[in-house]
């Protein structure tokens, strides 16, 4: 998902009148948007374009394959997080996990781990600052990389220093890394046409969305997805309004269900 | 003497316990009826009748008042006390913009079933997170979708509504209500906002019918 928010980011971009917002840490939106509509532009003119020329050309299982190899390269950044996070039962499973995946799953193209009950999940620095207190910081947009913040720009920084393949030379090591680089872009973008295409369709201001969705994005992540029962905002019941009087009578597909068990379902009332 | 006690207690435990669990049940139940039927409605062919099911749907199954209030924070809320005729304005306008939204959003899982899986109370009988599961279509992996739904009266509403994806989930009511605090700005200027929506419903709207 912070992938998917930070390609998020390289969607058409909407610069509206920036507005003091409660509780929201945009200091630098004027700059924050330029660079918004610059990646918005980048994507528009090269990197959706090619995505979608990847899913035409790719039947979905080589996709597939080619995302789980770069998710289980992150195996081990995965498996420092986790450990520095104080996990020790998703650092064993993400351990169970790259070992499965690298050698039964043939360098991770296959991911029989999930299969066999050790399911897939992620880690990253920014997430692991997050635990142990450290504030988002100000909102960040980032050339080409997307949304961010301060944390996660440092996070970043961070992965790199816990990723073992940052310290090992090789043969053609440069082209690795830069073909990694590469894939992660176009898998992720890949991944996301649908999701990108609906933030367009429905977004007010997609910065805005962008941020937002960053942001509350961030911080599910960082509760490693956990609904957080007593953060959950309370709803004031408003009286009712009776907007049907101006326009035409609704039709009454679904009557409102009491707590009985004699309540008609809605897809009788749809028959 | 001892066995008595423990038989007491669980008599006890029962007794408080049946309770929240015929409302989660009753809870459950509203959602896998109308979540269902809201996927149904987005399979009916003609555009027209379809943009009405689900609309009508949406108005049923939602406390739209409560929501509509809730997205403006208090400046806006304020306003629309002080105005019913802008209040009646701003429901109209949220409700095509909402239900424009959830059809866009929900249309990845027409045709698919929605399979509830779990509920959890925030507030026993009145406040419920009620877990459901759909696949995408063209996937094979099943997305979260979490209901939170509270009572209202005799019966539930839904209140807000998460997909919860690769280990997050982003409560949309939520999203909606910090994505519409610039337009609304320190003021709360409603008519800014409705104005936006309509023209973000338009475009939807558009789309939805190519």
């Amino acid at each position: 998902m912070r992938v998917m928010l930070a390609a998020a980011a390289l969607m058409a971009g909407v610069v509206g009148e920036a507005h003091a917002q409660e509780g929201t840490n945009d200091p630098f939106e004027p700059v924050n948007r330029v660079v918004f509509g610059f990646n918005a532009v980048v994507d528009r003119i090269a990197i959706e374009p090619i995505a979608r020329g990847y899913r035409a050309i790719t039947p979905r299982p080589v996709r597939t394959g080619v995302s789980n190899v770069l998710h289980n390269l992150r195996g081990p950044v995965i498996f420092f997080n986790d450990v520095l996070q104080g996990e020790p039962g998703r650092a064993g499973t993400t351990a169970v996990r790259f070992g499965l995946n690298s050698t039964v799953g043939v360098v991770g193209i296959f991911d029989v781990a999930d299969a066999a009950g050790f399911e897939r999940h992620d880690e990253d620095f920014g997430q692991t600052l997050g635990t142990w207190g450290v504030g988002s910081g100000p909102y960040l947009v980032l050339p080409l990389l997307g949304p961010s913040n301060l944390r996660d720009t440092v996070g970043r920084i961070g992965d790199a220093g816990l990723d073992p393949l940052t310290y090992v030379d090789f043969r053609d090591d440069e082209i690795f890394r830069g073909a990694r680089v590469g894939l992660t872009i176009l898998s992720t973008r890949e991944s996301l046409i649908e999701v990108i295409d609906q933030i367009r369709q429905t977004a007010v201001d997609p910065y805005v969305t962008t941020r937002t969705g960053y942001t509350l994005a961030r911080e599910s992540q960082i509760r490693n997805g956990v609904t957080d029962l007593d953060s959950l905002p309370d709803f004031e019941e408003a009286p009712e309004l009776d907007l049907q009087s101006e326009e035409t009578p609704a039709t009454p597909l679904v009557e409102q269900p009491s707590t009985t068990q004699e309540d008609p379902t809605a897809q009788d009332l749809l028959s | 003497m001892k066995k008595s006690i423990s038989a007491a207690v669980v008599a006890f435990a029962i007794a408080i316990a049946a309770p929240a669990a015929a409302a989660n049940q009753a809870a459950e139940r509203y959602v896998d009826q109308n979540a269902n039927a809201a996927i149904n409605a987005l399979s009916t062919a003609d555009l027209a009748i379809r943009e009405a099911r689900f609309r009508d749907l949406f108005r049923q199954f939602a406390d739209l008042q409560s929501l509509s209030s809730f997205v403006l924070g208090p400046q806006g809320a304020a306003a629309l006390r002080a105005d019913p005729a802008l209040n009646r304005e701003w429901q109209a306008a949220f409700l095509d913009y909402a239900a424009a939204v959830y059809e866009t959003q929900l249309d990845r899982f027409r045709g698919n079933e929605i399979k509830v899986v779990a509920s959890v109370d925030r507030v026993p009988d009145k406040d419920i997170i009620v877990t459901t599961e759909i696949t995408p279509r063209g996937s094979t992996k099943p997305v979260m979708v979490k209901w939170r739904i509270l009572r209202r009266g005799e019966g539930w509403k839904v209140l807000d509504v998460a997909i919860a994806d690769g280990g997050n989930e982003l409560w949309l009511a939520q999203q909606q209500k910090r994505d519409f605090a610039p337009i609304l700005g320190p003021r709360g200027d409603v008519r800014a906002l409705i104005g936006k929506l309509k023209e973000q419903t338009a475009q939807m709207r558009a789309q939805l019918a190519r």
